[in-house]
């Protein structure tokens, strides 16, 4: 069991936005990501589509993902069947494409844009979509070599998004409030933001800290700030104080674990265990 | 159903509906026959528009795209392309699905290796045409006509199992796995002397039908004279199938027995269905359940990676239906394999246990409820 948590810990590292080394290049854009040392991930960005390579546990996972977000649509009241090309997404921090692209091919998306701050993993994500004629469809699927505070802000409501998406991207910023605060002018009213993240908990430190970096040394020393993780108390506490956030109880939470044999499940007030799922609605 | 052993007498199974604890069953399988699946999934596909089919078109090769380097546009070298005889450029496939049978060159394509092993025997098949039971019209007016021709016989005998399973009206389907020289005897007879020999199969000792099956011809008479000599005992005469009267023309035809199993069903943009996937000993009939299933399966992992915005071609979305058949079938492989090993000996100690083992079973009613579930799919 701590295995499978530690090296699924470094498939996570492994889709993290990428922090730059402001030496390397002078065109990085502007970054609201921790500016730490993990210029290595970059070579990994070729990996990114096999098979059978380090991401694999992060391909499984992510029908999940369309999963909890169908369950944030359908949750409000007044939520309407998304089953006309309807939907619009921005995906911050993604990496190269996996959930990118699987929104862009949901029958019910209007269009999706992806942003990602590394060059190298932008450019696996622009090459990996080429594969596929349906997300070359004019409109379809954009990526943008950016982070967040470099997209310009939404003059009106038909340049937000529906959902905006934040997939293994939190524990990697450093001051994750700021960084929270510049993606919801992105939201259109009645849309949501959506995340999954790790929780710091006693269990993660074992698994990701102690046992990935200083026993297995799967992960170099380091690598990991435990510090940085985010809890779903902290999440729900901070979007408690944004005004014409998460009214009507559309703030959901839901724990997702990997069970060696089964797959990844969902479990319902396990956000606390370690992954988490986490959205929340713009009145 | 009823089953039992050509080297031992007392040794049976029947198989019957509503043993199986399902309340509302009223048979535990249907036989149809390959031209109406054939027809129902071609009349299926027209209503499903927009489908292209090709008639009369032989694939003549499966290549993967050409390298494709240049930034932003389309790159289709992971997508197999499919040549035909009938069309100019070739198919693009996302996913290419083998049905192709046992020697399925997309396999072949996908490099996927198969294991197992051929049985040295072959299976006779053929439409036959039953006569009325005891020869006499007057006794089929007083039973319904439905309840009579309802029933599956298999005999084992040691060169492999007969099986006669029925059909509509008075056919029915003959499965004969035998000899490659026995199968090749039994194709030249005439057809009086070829319904004859499935009779004597059903009914004579083994030594007899041995004996008949090596006659050049005359198989009519030898019959009509070893039946005298034969004691069939006239109030069993539903545990034996009718006189077959006679055999479908042209309907006879034989093919070679295997064991085969593919390492894996599914590869990048390919997925194996039915015989290019696994073959299977006919003695269980399980060939186009687990074809079928294996369909039902791949159905439901494609449905998933649709609903779930994944590209359907994609070995991971595919993985799904391959751990949920492959194991399934292979379990069903070795069980069939099995027994076509164990009916295959004539040791007297080993023909004693089997007996044993058959008509304990016999007697479970739950066990026999839990195979027919296996068996029907």
């Amino acid at each position: 069991m701590a295995l499978r948590h530690t090296s699924l810990r470094n498939f996570c590292l492994l889709l993290r936005s990428q922090p730059h080394s402001r030496s390397t290049s002078t065109s990085t854009p502007r970054s609201s990501v921790s500016p730490i040392e993990l210029s290595h991930f970059s070579a990994l960005a070729s990996s990114w589509w096999e098979p059978h390579g380090s991401s694999r546990l992060l391909h499984l996972m992510n029908p999940l993902r369309h999963e909890f977000i169908a369950s944030c649509l359908t949750s409000h009241p007044t939520a309407s069947k998304h089953n006309t090309k309807s939907l619009r997404y921005l995906d911050v921090g993604c990496g190269g494409g996996i959930f990118t692209e699987s929104a862009a091919r949901l029958p019910s998306t209007a269009k999706v844009v992806g942003i990602e701050p590394s060059r190298e993993v932008i450019n696996v994500a622009r090459a990996h979509a080429c594969q596929d004629s349906m997300l070359l469809e004019p409109g379809r699927l954009e990526y943008k070599h950016a982070c967040i505070e470099d997209l310009a802000l939404p003059q009106k409501v038909e340049e937000q998004f529906d959902v905006l998406s934040l997939f293994e991207v939190l524990e990697h910023i450093e001051k994750p409030a700021p960084f929270l605060a510049k993606c919801l002018p992105f939201v259109k009213p009645g849309g949501w933001l959506v995340l999954s993240t790790i929780a710091r908990t006693w269990t993660s430190w074992v698994t990701t800290k102690l046992v990935a970096e200083d026993l297995l040394r799967i992960v170099p020393r380091g690598t990991h700030d435990w510090g940085q993780y985010v809890n779903e108390r902290e999440l729900r506490g901070w979007f408690g104080k944004q005004d014409g956030w998460g009214r009507d109880g559309c703030l959901r939470t839901m724990g997702v674990v990997y069970v060696p044999g089964l797959g990844w499940r969902m479990v319902e007030r396990g956000e606390s265990w370690g992954n988490y799922f986490f959205g929340v609605r713009k009145d | 159903m009823h089953v039992w052993d050509a080297l031992s007498s007392e040794s049976k199974i029947d198989f019957s509906a509503g043993e199986n604890g399902r309340k509302n069953t009223s048979a535990i399988a249907y036989m149809t026959e390959n031209p109406n699946l054939t027809r129902a999934l071609l009349a299926r596909l027209e209503s499903l528009e927009p489908i292209s089919s090709f008639e009369n078109a032989k694939v003549t090769s499966i290549d993967l795209g050409p390298p494709q380097d240049s930034p932003g546009t389309l790159n289709l070298s992971s997508y197999p392309h499919v040549t035909t005889s009938s069309s100019t450029s070739p198919l693009v496939a996302r996913l290419l699905i083998g049905a192709d049978g046992i020697n399925s060159p997309v396999r072949t394509f996908a490099h996927i290796p198969t294991r197992g092993w051929d049985y040295d025997r072959h299976g006779v098949v053929a439409t036959v045409r039953l006569a009325s039971r005891g020869g006499s019209h007057s006794q089929i007016e007083e039973a319904p006509k439905v309840q009579d021709n309802v029933t599956a016989y298999q005999r084992f005998l040691p060169s492999g199992p007969i099986a006669l399973l029925a059909l509509p009206g008075d056919y029915a389907s003959l499965v004969w796995s035998t000899t490659p020289e026995q199968a090749a005897r039994l194709k030249g007879l005439d057809p009086a002397d070829f319904a004859a020999m499935v009779n004597a199969a059903f009914r004579l000792s083994v030594v007899d039908v041995d004996y008949m099956s090596k006659m050049p011809s005359g198989q009519v008479d030898e019959l009509a004279w070893r039946l005298q000599a034969t004691d069939v005992p006239r109030e069993d005469e539903t545990k034996y199938p009718r006189i077959i009267e006679s055999v479908q023309e042209g309907s006879v035809a034989s093919f070679p027995l295997r064991m085969r199993q593919a390492d894996q069903y599914v590869g990048e943009r390919v997925a194996l269905v039915g015989d290019a996937a696994h073959t299977i000993h006919p003695l269980a009939g399980q060939g186009l359940n687990m074809g079928l299933a294996d369909v039902a399966s791949l159905v439901r992992a494609i449905e998933y990676s649709v609903s779930h915005g994944g590209d359907i071609g994609v070995q991971g979305n595919l993985e799904a239906y391959e751990s949920e058949m492959w194991m399934k079938n292979n379990r069903m492989l070795g069980v069939v394999d099995k027994l076509h090993k164990l009916y295959g000996v004539s040791w007297w100690p080993v023909v004693g246990l089997r007996s044993l083992g058959l008509g304990t079973v016999d007697k479970f009613n739950g066990l026999k409820g839990w195979m027919m579930s296996q068996a029907g799919g």
